[in-house]
């Protein structure tokens, strides 16, 4: 999948990968590739200045710390990023399910 | 992995991108830490990927034996994967731009009152505009009370775009619609203001000395003269760093 087609969607899929808990920048490039069966496979260095906007947003928290002996940005959601990702699933649900409704070819009519 | 030729690989990689960030010291070394980091965990990922790949065992002989070169191509994988340095400097951009215009913003609004003050204290011990009429009433002011109007306009200007950007380059940019020039256009208008100000405060100063020189208390005039002087060359510069800035984001 291009790049571009990400283009909007990229915050919302961002805090998803951190809803589970905290991650650095690679895990959550990691969780994006698995999550999407590799379909997303986006320059891995494009995610961290998304990421900055994210907390510059308020909607994550990033700090360093430790962990496996290297010295890590560790991001998490925030309040105002759960409820924002909240309301990204269900402005999806309707975009995707209009989206669908349009592109889905529509059933034949029953003749007898 | 910290050195060999991998580690030099990251270090050229992390360079460039450095070279294309345009950032404070400070800020550039936060950015360049953490794509390190990053940068690191994508080489452990490729080799330990190799070292557990189906040919394992040939490859763990095969890496014995040139480990310098599959450290160096488990690097380069990884630079690949993380993308040209030129793109990842440009995704930075409209961040790094947010954080100087909030920075141009912040330092105006703090530094406005302090260089408002200093004039304050030289218009008080000069005995400026203690008279109980209007400006243009002043007797012997003119012309310079005719800048009075403008004075006021420019600080106006200044501070309203001032508290705008900062405003538009915090917590509000979840709510904000996607615009990266907008904070870098508004705070070259706050620091134009200012110095619009700076400019407007020196007619006055001079329709003083023309008018009434001996009227002037010559120390805080001066100070004050030395830090509207010292601002208006930074707010300046700093405006037109800003209108850089927007300029180099006209693809966003």
């Amino acid at each position: 999948m291009r790049p571009e087609a990400l283009k909007g969607h990229l915050d919302g899929m961002l805090l998803a990968a951190l809803e589970p808990g905290p991650r650095h920048g690679y895990a959550i490039m990691e969780a994006l590739r698995a999550g999407s069966s590799g379909q997303f496979d986006l320059p891995t260095g494009t995610i961290y200045p998304a990421l900055r906007r994210l907390e510059r947003a308020g909607l994550v928290a990033g700090t360093w710390s430790e962990v496996g002996g290297r010295r890590r940005r560790v991001y998490e959601l925030t309040p105002a990023g759960r409820h924002m990702l909240d309301t990204e699933r269900g402005s999806w649900r309707q975009f995707s399910a209009a989206v669908t409704a349009m592109l889905e070819p529509a059933p034949l009519p029953v003749t007898s | 992995m910290t050195g060999g030729p991998g580690g030099q690989l990251v270090e050229d990689y992390l360079a460039e991108v450095g070279a294309r960030l345009p950032a404070p010291a400070r800020e550039r070394a936060g950015i360049l830490a953490e794509l390190r980091s990053g940068l690191l965990d994508a080489v452990d990922a490729y080799r330990d990927a190799r070292l557990s790949g189906p040919d394992a065992a040939d490859e763990a002989h095969a890496a014995a034996a040139a480990a310098d070169d599959a450290a160096a191509a488990d690097a380069a994988a990884a630079i690949e994967e993380f993308g040209d340095p030129g793109l990842i400097a440009a995704a930075f951009g409209p961040g790094l731009a947010l954080g100087q215009a909030r920075r141009v913003a912040l330092t105006l609004l703090v530094t406005g009152p302090l260089v408002g003050l200093l004039w304050a204290t030289a218009a008080t011990a000069s005995h400026m505009g203690s008279r109980q009429a209007p400006p243009w009433q002043w007797v012997g002011a003119l012309p310079g009370s005719l800048m009075v109007f403008p004075l006021a306009a420019a600080i106006a200007i200044a501070v309203w775009t001032a508290l705008f950007t900062v405003a538009a380059t915090g917590r509000a940019t979840r709510w904000l619609p996607d615009r990266p020039r907008l904070a870098p256009g508004t705070a070259a208008v706050a620091g134009f203001g200012a110095a619009g100000a700076d400019v407007a405060l020196f007619v006055l100063l001079a329709s003083e000395l023309a008018v009434a020189p001996g009227r002037l208390a010559a120390v805080p005039a001066a100070a004050a003269a030395l830090a509207s002087a010292i601002r208006l060359f930074l707010a300046g510069r700093a405006a037109c760093r800003c209108l850089t800035t927007r300029a180099a984001l006209a693809g966003h």
